[in-house]
């Protein structure tokens, strides 16, 4: 047996290439970013830098099908797929990561036998510059919307969900809002 | 800048605020209402809302149209990276910090899941190789 000391960690081994799609997608976004025309925070150029991402874990039931709605119709790129139970996405700053319950991992059962599931109220907030169109658009694409859009403080907000029934809050700033920090 | 936003729904607003700003370092932006706080920690903002009858002017937690009302828990989660977090989470138990397992070796990370006051989980990692940490 090889001496690899993945070996003596006992550590699967799976592929991580980029997919093409992200190499293109980071590329588009560097050009942009050159060209004076994008936020440089949404530039992941810089590798130090990454690891202060904020990270979010997503719990789905099928993992193509979640990385099909994230990228299709939340704009996401795509990092890697590990199939049969994780992906990594992105969006700006955002790093998505999908695990499948009952895969090893992040998926594994709790010492208690418990599984890891989609759903809960906790959710990330994506911030849109139409929110009527843009719930409008997701409806009419087939997305659940589980709250219509309503007004709080400063902003319009609306809940979509996920194809595992995960939420995710869009929000429009209302006019004069600042954003803070 | 905060380019990241995260919403968790709590029990107890204060006793959240005081969880995550003393245990997990966040930053209090902003409590304006007994039933909403915004916390920051670097690029990630945390929006803790508690939940609030439909009349409630915040929209975050307001019940569904259904009426169904919205409650702490789940399993979704943000994470934060620790450059130890053996070392971490061995001082979190000691401050009473509730776990939901120990810690466990994935693929690029040990993780492990704490919980905040409201049993809202939190997961810890330490990358264990360079793709965690994410790009090459």
């Amino acid at each position: 047996m090889a001496a690899d000391s993945l070996d003596v960690l006992r550590l699967p081994v799976v592929p991580v290439e980029p997919r093409p799609r992200f190499a293109d997608a980071l590329l588009r976004q560097i050009a942009a970013a050159e060209a004076g025309g994008a936020d440089p925070a949404a530039v992941r150029a810089d590798p130090a830098g990454l690891r202060d991402n904020p990270t979010v874990r997503y719990f789905v039931s099928d993992l193509d099908t979640a990385v099909a709605f994230y990228r299709g119709r939340l704009g996401f790129e795509e990092e890697l797929v590990s199939a049969p139970g994780f992906a990594m996405l992105y969006r700006g700053g955002l790093r998505l990561l999908l695990s499948v319950p009952g895969v090893a991992g992040a998926g594994a059962p709790l010492p208690d036998g418990s599984l890891p599931s989609a759903g809960g109220w906790n959710r990330i907030t994506l911030q849109v510059t139409d929110i009527a169109g843009t719930v409008e658009a997701l409806r009419t694409a087939g997305v659940r919307v589980r709250a219509d859009v309503s007004t709080g403080f400063a902003v319009r907000q609306a809940l979509i969900e996920d194809p595992s029934g995960n939420l995710v809050e869009l929000i429009e700033p209302a006019a004069g809002y600042h954003e803070r920090t | 800048m905060s380019t990241v936003s995260v919403r968790y729904i709590v029990d107890d607003v204060d006793a959240a605020i005081a969880f995550y700003r003393d245990r997990l370092g966040f930053s209090e932006l902003m409590h304006p209402d007994p039933a909403f706080a915004m916390l920051t920690q670097g690029d990630l903002r945390l929006v803790l809302v508690a939940p609030v009858p439909a009349g409630h002017p915040g929209g975050g937690s307001r019940p569904m149209p259904d009426g169904t009302q919205q409650r702490p828990g789940g399993w979704n989660r943000f994470m934060l990276e620790v450059p130890d977090l053996a070392a971490a989470a061995g001082k979190l138990r000691a401050a009473g910090v509730g776990f939901r397992n120990d810690i466990v070796t994935g693929i690029g990370a040990k993780q492990v899941m704490i919980e905040d006051p409201s049993g809202n989980p939190v997961e810890l990692y330490e990358s264990i190789r360079p793709e965690a940490r994410l790009n090459r």
